[in-house]
This record gives C-alpha cells, sequence and structure tokens, in this order.
C-alpha cells in the first residue's frame, strides 16, 4: 500500500490503540492476575457475546456480496431504480421491512449494491433505515416499553425523517464516489487495476467453478471487514467491563447532558437494534423520552462497531461528514419529538 | 504482485478461518454458547461452521493447486508490508485467544455492578392508574392475565421460562400480592446500599440477542435472620411477597424465610417469553 488512502486507515486504528494503551497501563499494577480476574471474564463473555451473534450476519453479508459481484452484471440495478430521488428514498427506507438485516451484514452488501449502480444516497438511506424500520425491532421497542408505547412509534417515525433527510441531503451534494478503492478513483494505480479486474472479471465468466470463486472473494470480504469489527467488539467488550453505567448517568442530571449522555453511550454499546430497547428501558425513569429516542435512533444508525465497519468499505472522509449529520438530525428531530410526547401527555 | 505472496495471504487466511470454525464447533458441542448468545440465535451461530470451513477449504485448495489466475485480489489490495499482515492477521487471532485460553464462564456480580443493577419496581401503581384511562395496552393485558393465573397458585413458582414476566406481573400488582408465599432462584448480589438494610438482590440477566445487551435485574429479598452469602452463590428462596421502599420507590420485595444453595442451572440467564399467558395455563393444567 504506496497510496495516500494507507494514512486515513491508520489512523482509524488511533482510538482503539489509545484505548488499549491505556487499560494496559492501567490494569499493569494487578499484572498477571487480571488474566484469572473476574474483570477478564466479564470482557471474555461480552466480546465473545457480539462476535459470535455478529458471525452470521456478516458471513451471510460476505457471501451475498461475492454472489453480487460475480453473478450480476456492472450497472445492472440502475436499471430497476426509480428516477424520482423521493421514491428511491423511500423504496430504500422500505427494504427493511422486508429483508431485516442487521447492520453487520449490510455494509459488504451496500458496498457492492453501490458498485453495481445503487445511487450513493439510496444505499446510505438503506443503511440508515434497514436497521430500525423492520417489524422485528418495531416489536421488541414495543415490548420493552410496555407502559410507554409512543417511544415504539415515535422510534420509527424519528428514524423515517433522519432517513429521508439524509438521503436528500447527500442527493444534492454528493458529487463523487465514496468508496474505498472505486475505479472512478483517480491514483497512480488505477489504470493497472481497472485493466486487471478486467481479466479477472473475464476469468470468472470462463470458469467453470464459480463456487470456488464466490468462495475465496468472500474470505477477501471477511478478512477487509473483520478486523474493524474485531477492534469494535473488543472496544465495546472494554467498555461495558471497566466503566460503571452509573458513573456515566450522573452526566445525564443535566436535561441536555442526557442527549449527549444517551447518544454517547449508544455510539459505545454498539448493541444490536433488536435488543437495545430493552437496555433503554432501564433508564426509563432517569431520563427524558427524548434522550431516550435518541439513543433508540442514533445506535441502530452509527455505533463503534458499524462506525469501524465503514470505514473500511468508504473513505474516511464520507464517514465522518455522515457522522455530523446523523448525529445533528437525530439530536434536533429527537428533542422536538420529546416536546411532541410531552405535549400529548 | 508476486504469486507466493499471495499465497502465503490465502494460507493464512485458510488457517485463520478454519481456526474459528473449530472453535465455534467445540463451544456448540460443549453446549457453551449459550453462555454468549441467546437461544434463537445459537442454531445460526452453530451452523457457521459449515461455511467458515468450504471458505478455508477453497483457500486452501487454491494455494495448493493454485488453479491459475483465479489466485488474485483484485477487490481488497493485498499488504505485502510483513509489520502490516502481522498486525492485521494478528487482530484475528485476539478472539481465538481469548476462546481458548479462558474459561467459558457464565456473566456475575461483577457485570451486574458494572451494567448497573435494575431492581423491580418499574411499573408503579400510578401508571396503571393512568393506563386505565387510555386504550388497553396488550402487554399489560398480558400481565393482568398472567397476575390472575398466579393467584391461583397456593405457592408462587417463578419459572424459568417466564421469569421475566412473572416478575413483572407480580410487581404491576405488587399490593395485591402482599402476604403471598413465592419461591424464586437467582445468583447472590449485593452492594453497600442493601447491605446496609442487612438485604441482598436475586440478580437474573435477561439477554435478548448476546451479553452485550444482557440486563442484569434483581429481586430485593430480605431475609428473615441475617444470612451471608458470598455474591454469585446460586441459592433458591422460599418466603413471602411484602412491599417496601428502596431510594423513594415501592417496590416488590421478599421476606425470606428458607434459603437454599443451589447448583448453577444448566441455562444461567432468562429471556423474554412470546406468550407468558399460555405457558403458565398449560403447566398449571399439568399439576
Amino acid at each position: 500500500m504506496n497510496s495516500p488512502s494507507s494514512f486515513p486507515k491508520f489512523t482509524a486504528l488511533l482510538i482503539p490503540f489509545s484505548f488499549f494503551v491505556v487499560s494496559v497501563i492501567i490494569a499493569a499494577p494487578s499484572g498477571l492476575t487480571l488474566l484469572n480476574s473476574e474483570a477478564a471474564a466479564t470482557f471474555k463473555n461480552i466480546f465473545n457475546g457480539i462476535f459470535l451473534e455478529a458471525i452470521p450476519f456478516v458471513l451471510a453479508g460476505a457471501l451475498l456480496s461475492s454472489t453480487l459481484h460475480l453473478f450480476i452484471p456492472e450497472q445492472m440495478i440502475s436499471r430497476w431504480i426509480p428516477k424520482n430521488p423521493l421514491a428511491a428514498i423511500l423504496l430504500a427506507c422500505s427494504i427493511g421491512i422486508v429483508f431485516p438485516i442487521c447492520e453487520c451484514g449490510m455494509i459488504p452488501l451496500v458496498r457492492r449494491l453501490i458498485q453495481k449502480g445503487m445511487p450513493v444516497y439510496m444505499a446510505m438511506v438503506f443503511i440508515l433505515a434497514g436497521p430500525i424500520l423492520n417489524p422485528i425491532v418495531f416489536g421488541s421497542t414495543y415490548t420493552a416499553f410496555r407502559t410507554h408505547p409512543e417511544i415504539a412509534y415515535a422510534r420509527m417515525g424519528l428514524a423515517l425523517l433522519v432517513s429521508i433527510s439524509i438521503g436528500f441531503i447527500l442527493y444534492l451534494i454528493l458529487k463523487e464516489s465514496p468508496l474505498k478503492h472505486s475505479s472512478s478513483k483517480k491514483h497512480n494505480a488505477s489504470s493497472y487495476q481497472h485493466q486487471h479486474e478486467h481479466e479477472h472479471e473475464h476469468d470468472h465468466r470462463q470458469q467453470k467453478n464459480r463456487l470456488t470463486a464466490v468462495l475465496i472473494h468472500t474470505a477477501d470480504e471477511l478478512f477487509g471487514m473483520g478486523k474493524y469489527l474485531i477492534l469494535g467488539c473488543l472496544f465495546t467488550a472494554g467498555i461495558q467491563t471497566f466503566i460503571a453505567q452509573e458513573s456515566l448517568t450522573a452526566i445525564g442530571g443535566h436535561p441536555l447532558g442526557a442527549y449527549a449522555f444517551m447518544m454517547g453511550f449508544s455510539f459505545v454499546l454498539s448493541l444490536c437494534s433488536t435488543s437495545d430497547a430493552f437496555v433503554a428501558s432501564t433508564f426509563v425513569h432517569a431520563f427524558s423520552p427524548g434522550s431516550l429516542l435518541a439513543f433508540l435512533v442514533l445506535g441502530p444508525m452509527l455505533d463503534f462497531k458499524n462506525f469501524m465497519m465503514l470505514l473500511s468499505a468508504f473513505r474516511v472522509k464520507f464517514v465522518l461528514f455522515l457522522m455530523f449529520f446523523i448525529v445533528s438530525l437525530v439530536f434536533v428531530f429527537s428533542f422536538l419529538g420529546d416536546l411532541i410526547i410531552q405535549h400529548l401527555n | 504482485m508476486k504469486e507466493s505472496f499471495i499465497r502465503a495471504h490465502y494460507l493464512t487466511r485458510s488457517f485463520i478461518l478454519l481456526a474459528l470454525a473449530v472453535y465455534i464447533y467445540l463451544l456448540d458441542r460443549s453446549d457453551s454458547l449459550h453462555y454468549y448468545i441467546a437461544p434463537k440465535m445459537e442454531i445460526w451461530v452453530s451452523l457457521c461452521p459449515i461455511p467458515l470451513s468450504c471458505i478455508a477449504l477453497s483457500l486452501l485448495i487454491q494455494t495448493v493447486f493454485r488453479r491459475g489466475r483465479s489466485l488474485c485480489a483484485c477487490d481488497h489490495p493485498l499488504s505485502s508490508s510483513v509489520v502490516r499482515n502481522a498486525a492485521v492477521y494478528g487482530i484475528f487471532t485476539v478472539p481465538l485467544l481469548l476462546g481458548f485460553l479462558l474459561p467459558n464462564q457464565a456473566l456475575g456480580s461483577a457485570a451486574a455492578l458494572k451494567k448497573g443493577m435494575t431492581l423491580s419496581g418499574q411499573y408503579s401503581t400510578e401508571q396503571t392508574l393512568k393506563e386505565k384511562f387510555k386504550s388497553p395496552d396488550i402487554y399489560n393485558e398480558e400481565f393482568t392475565e398472567l397476575a390472575r393465573l398466579l393467584y391461583t397458585e397456593p405457592v408462587i413458582q417463578v419459572n424459568q421460562d417466564i421469569y421475566y414476566e412473572t416478575i413483572g406481573a407480580l410487581d404491576l400488582f405488587k399490593k395485591e400480592f402482599e402476604g403471598k408465599p413465592i419461591r424464586l432462584s437467582g445468583f447472590v448480589y449485593s452492594d453497600s446500599s442493601l447491605d446496609k438494610r442487612n438485604a441482598f438482590a436475586l440478580g437474573r440477566f435477561l439477554v435478548l440477542c448476546c451479553t452485550a445487551d444482557a440486563a442484569p435485574f434483581g429481586v430485593f429479598i430480605k431475609p428473615e435472620e441475617p444470612v451471608h452469602f458470598p455474591k454469585d452463590t446460586w441459592i433458591e428462596i422460599d418466603g413471602h411477597i411484602h412491599v417496601t421502599q428502596n431510594q423513594g420507590k415501592e417496590i416488590l420485595s421478599i421476606n425470606a424465610a428458607q434459603i437454599r444453595k443451589i447448583k448453577q442451572p444448566k441455562t444461567p440467564y432468562i429471556y423474554p417469553s412470546d406468550d407468558s399467558v399460555a405457558k403458565l395455563t398449560k403447566e398449571l393444567g399439568q399439576k
């Protein structure tokens, strides 16, 4: 890797790396006993929980993505996409209702869909809306907030609003492909790589054993994304093992602090959208409905694990840009949602 | 890119994927997956070794027989820097090292302390009154129905399958259940505020998908005679339901007459149930 793109990749590893250095320094005095301690057991348990849980989704996403790569010609999808941006955005919002996939499996799939001609704004709406706007998540949110069913409805509404807004913003301002290693990207190796890719494509057509090709591409996807997934899991497990929730809840006392806390909390916890509602419901007495909504909407759209995985597929600048919009929109909309809920009560 | 580089990459990947497949297979064989993920997800994880080993084998076959130009990595350009590769593949050994070096163990008090133990009391009577003036809520109906069934039992048995719902129903109607005999089990959890009142909490982890979302919740236990159990001991309690004040809130509490040590159950966590009323009806019918 001698292209300039190796620089941002390295910076992305700085946060977890610094976290590890600090936790190693803190843990150093207890030395070897750490391995037998309760903390190590908890850490392993939580890490394994997230990691094992993610494997089926990541595998499915990688397999599907490789199959698309080898069987569907470039630009084919663009023929099926509605020309009207609003129709395209609404279509993307509703894919989740039919295919309720977790966000871990989505990123490799979406990257491939973009390469096959899906417009970027539509793909991003799919990534953002899919994990929330589906029957499974609605059901689990409704169950978790038995006494406050309005939260479940508000969660769906907010997710739809935020996804549509981001879809339009991207439609209006995004001019070039945000993918890493995309063929439109002009760097030194591009002509070589382009030609290479053509030969490669040609080979696969001739090759009788397409299954092997799919499997080898799946391995490429798994290793390209897996390192980010593992770092995300390690970071999350570290947070859950070493930082007491109670010490963080103190920040939530201030009405605005509650939003900051709940959004930060959902970012670092990296929970699945089907289960985060139960975690949020334990805060129902201490926090305002708006801050709970911010937790429920931001978490599935953006959390540490999926931030790392986005970095594996998209350019750093684009991911940061997206993060900026998601956080500010979720904050504003959940605050307005809070006003409406309090007004209705 | 040199072919030998690509082969080294494929060989490493093949070994890592194979090791991962073996690890998941062993977890499944030794019945240890439930320490980490919920039963509804177990089946999917236990199937993963099949695609993983298929991928590993095809990588291995490609490396050994190197069938022409399909040895290619145009998608994610492979790196030839040794340090970089060691770092990247090193990351993949972390789950394997953690997995093979540390024992499989259920979450306990240490995790409950960090996650924050919720003592029941989520459903206050104030809310129930408010509910009466709202359109009927199917979930409170479920709890009401469950409470009616539970009330018919001479001693309320808190069943593993519907633990979460049973405690929810008792909590919602705690005043009506005052004085009813009850039997339940869990692990011992205590902190300074509970110690001060010579009480402890009987804890359980509610798991939805995996242990990252495990939510510890406990029932306030007041032993009739002061007892001391080390934390994380599994116990079974016979006692009576009472309502007590905790941090300005009315909560469900159990005055424990008898406390017995038990073995950790086969499934230490509890999971939300789809239809608790049907399950309890069936069980009561069998008696």
